[in-house]
């Protein structure tokens, strides 16, 4: 032996090549033992049937004239014609925080502000008319519909500048626009131009949105708070807690909602001034709260108690360990429960039928009830009013998936 | 240094003594953890804690900084009786610096954030200030270029110095440590009691560790305390500890993780 052996590492290969290609998909997955290659060969004709029907009818026998003819009602129900732009306005408004969240947080944001921009433009150039039912649509409607571009441009403006595009400078914009945004749409008693409209005329799309966006507005941080309070040493503060949750998760929504309008005004001044749809906002708020409460307690459970103890141990005063350790954590560990929960609130909106408001649901159902001439488009106006739900809902679970993709990488 | 002895309350106010502990008992509910553990530690002095597991060394160490209540008996440490009283037991958290085993970093902060924590919030330190110092702690840990990851990104040897850094930016008079290197790969541990070695020479601040690493235990100790059974059965300068104890439970007990 006259030089010691080097060793040499074995080289690195690449991995074995599978079958690539539809077919070798297929293959792998419909066809991987004799059992799924059944299932496949009865099911996949089967959808395919009813696939093929489907779309015979969306695009051949369907009559969509009832949703192009509504559009007004679809978006702001009975919201007095001559004050629309009161409501276009807030939505101009509500553009500049798409904008923003586009600039600062780019990636999804700003795919979502994209889409929410070809939206809006879509609206914006339609025939027909979106507002003024049955006349072509006014110039100036367009001018407000597609003026959220130019919102959502001073928005993304104010993102891209570092002085303004900051993350608390959204949470601040985004409560002023929400209050701007109430006052704009209940009006200014003596001001010419904002009479006064009820929130029991308020509907819609419009109605759904303000009533799910107060709700997770205010449902949050109520859900915090209960999920603290249930694990307070102090016995009251425990009790009063654990009961608020446990009736309001042990009661259906709609049932809270019959008792918002029947029970609650017995509690009051006859003269109290809450509207029923205050009312019903606070229940439905309440309700969310309850179930974000045990979320956050679940995620709270969920930590490894040495996290606690080394910020005990580093002098961190109780609330600090609570504020800046546990919470921060715990609600991370849970966001995709907490947007499950804003979904299902999103969705319960349409509740709000049971105290006689029209919703973006009941306002369509009525549209069709209330025309001899939709009488059979019941089935158009459901699969629309579906997919605006959906499309809502499918947004706010992608925003969740990416949160949790973004706070997941190595940060464990 | 006494320990069988009681300790008097003249010792407790002594100024060379950083804990004093009388008679300290602990229960687990009917379990009696503490059964009565009475030492000092002087002021710099380097003490390793051993014993066989469940004999109550964490248990001890977790009443210095009151992780742990005990039922019975006073423990001072830097002169302050450790109580309920609330601004005691912060006061002490301040000097105290704790390492555990098992590390926890808080993983939604960077390493920078892990060590300026604490400082920024509690002793009000200016956040450029804390950086500075913070980026000073990860040099003498020897990780400078960690400070922007997040604990998850990093090994086990390189959290527990992480931790030991966040631990050490309170300028603590006190270092716990409770079994910083069990749960590391071999190949990590030695790059942890490095720094705790230089730790321990620099004779700045009292360290109590649990660990057992002898030969740490016989290169930097100035003693060697045994628990057993909730109880302090030696403690001797490492030399006699491991050449000449008092105690056949000792050799037993060296025998076995020997
Ligand atoms: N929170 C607790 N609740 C109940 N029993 C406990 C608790 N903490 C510790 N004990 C018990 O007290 C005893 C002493 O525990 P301690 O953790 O102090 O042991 P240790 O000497 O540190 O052991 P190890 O080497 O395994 O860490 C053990 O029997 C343990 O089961
Ligand atoms: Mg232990």
């Amino acid at each position: 032996m006259a030089t010691a052996e080097t060793w040499q590492p074995a080289p690195s290969l690449p991995p074995p090549r599978i079958e690539t290609g539809w077919i070798g998909w297929a293959r792998a997955n419909l066809f991987g033992n004799w059992l799924s290659g059944l299932v496949t060969v009865v099911t996949v004709p089967l959808i395919v049937w009813a696939a093929w029907r489907m779309l015979g009818w969306l695009f051949g026998t369907a009559d969509w004239t009832l949703i192009a003819s509504r559009p007004q009602q679809y978006l702001i129900g009975l919201y007095p014609t001559e004050l629309a732009w009161r409501p276009l306005t807030g939505w101009l408004l509500v553009s500049i925080l798409f904008g923003m969240a586009a600039a600062m947080w780019g990636g999804a944001a700003r795919r979502i502000a994209i889409g929410y921009g070809a939206v809006t433009v879509l609206l914006g150039v339609l025939p027909y008319g979106l507002f003024h039912e049955g006349v072509v649509m006014p110039w100036w409607v367009r001018a407000f519909i597609l003026g959220n571009l130019l919102t959502l441009g001073i928005g993304y403006l104010l993102g891209m500048n570092p002085k303004t595009g900051r993350p608390r400078n959204f949470v601040l914009g985004g409560i002023a626009i929400y209050v701007l945004l109430l006052l704009i749409l209940i009006g200014i008693p003596g001001v010419p131009g904002m009479e006064e409209v009820a929130p029991r005329r308020w509907g819609g799309l419009m109605l759904n949105l303000i009533l799910a966006v107060s709700g997770i507005f205010f449902a949050f941080p109520i859900g915090v708070l209960l999920a603290l309070g249930r694990r307070s040493n102090l016995p009251v503060v425990k009790v009063l807690c654990v009961v608020f949750i446990e009736v309001f998760r042990g009661v259906p929504l709609i049932t809270l909602l019959f008792m918002s309008q029947v029970l609650v005004p017995l509690a009051l001044p006859a003269n109290f001034p809450v509207d029923s749809v205050t009312r019903a906002a606070i229940v439905i708020t309440l309700f969310s709260a309850a179930y974000t409460a045990e979320n956050i307690r679940g995620g709270l459970q969920g930590l490894h108690p040495g996290q606690a103890e080394a910020a005990r141990a580093l002098g961190l005063p109780g609330w600090q360990v609570t504020t800046l350790i546990q919470l921060p954590q715990a609600i991370r560990n849970v966001i995709p429960a907490i947007v499950g929960q804003f979904i299902a609130l999103f969705k319960d909106t349409s509740l709000v039928y049971i105290v006689g408001m029209l919703d973006i649901l009941e306002m369509g159902r009525s549209i069709v009830q209330g025309n001899v001439q939709f009488t059979d488009n019941g089935r158009e106006n459901l699969i629309f009013v579906a997919a605006v739900f959906w499309i809502f809902t499918y947004t706010m679970s992608y925003v969740s998936r990416r949160i949790e993709r973004n706070l997941g990488v190595g940060r464990r | 240094m006494a320990t069988e002895a009681a300790v008097t309350a003249q010792e407790a106010l002594d100024q060379d003594n950083i804990i004093v502990a009388r008679d300290v008992h602990k229960w687990f509910g009917n379990f009696h953890a503490l059964r009565g553990v009475t030492t000092t530690v002087g002021r710099g002095e380097v003490v390793v804690v051993i014993g066989p597991s469940g004999s109550g060394k964490s248990t001890f160490i977790r009443t210095v900084n009151r992780l742990e209540q005990h039922q019975q008996g006073d423990i001072f440490v830097d002169g302050v009786e450790m109580t309920d009283d609330v601004r005691n037991i912060d006061a002490i958290r301040r000097e105290v610096g704790m390492v555990f085993q098992s590390f926890n970093l808080f993983p939604h902060l960077t390493v920078m954030r892990n060590i300026t924590l604490a400082p920024t919030k509690v002793r009000k330190t200016p956040m450029d200030e804390a950086e500075a110092s913070a980026l000073k702690l990860l040099e003498r840990v020897g990780i400078p270029e960690q400070a922007e990851k997040y604990p998850g990104e990093l090994s086990g040897g390189q959290q527990q110095r992480v931790a030991i850094a966040r631990a050490l930016a309170m300028n603590p008079k006190i270092m716990l440590f409770d079994e910083p290197t069990s749960a590391l790969d071999p190949e990590m541990i030695k790059e942890v009691l490095e720094v705790m070695k230089e730790l321990a020479a620099s004779h700045q601040m009292t360290i109590v560790a649990i660990t057992h690493e002898l030969g740490f235990a016989r290169e930097v100790a100035d003693r060697i305390v045994m628990f057993d059974e909730g109880q302090i059965v030696e403690d001797l300068p490492p030399d006699e500890f491991f050449n000449n104890p008092r105690h056949e439970r000792v050799r037993r007990f060296l025998s076995q993780i020997l």
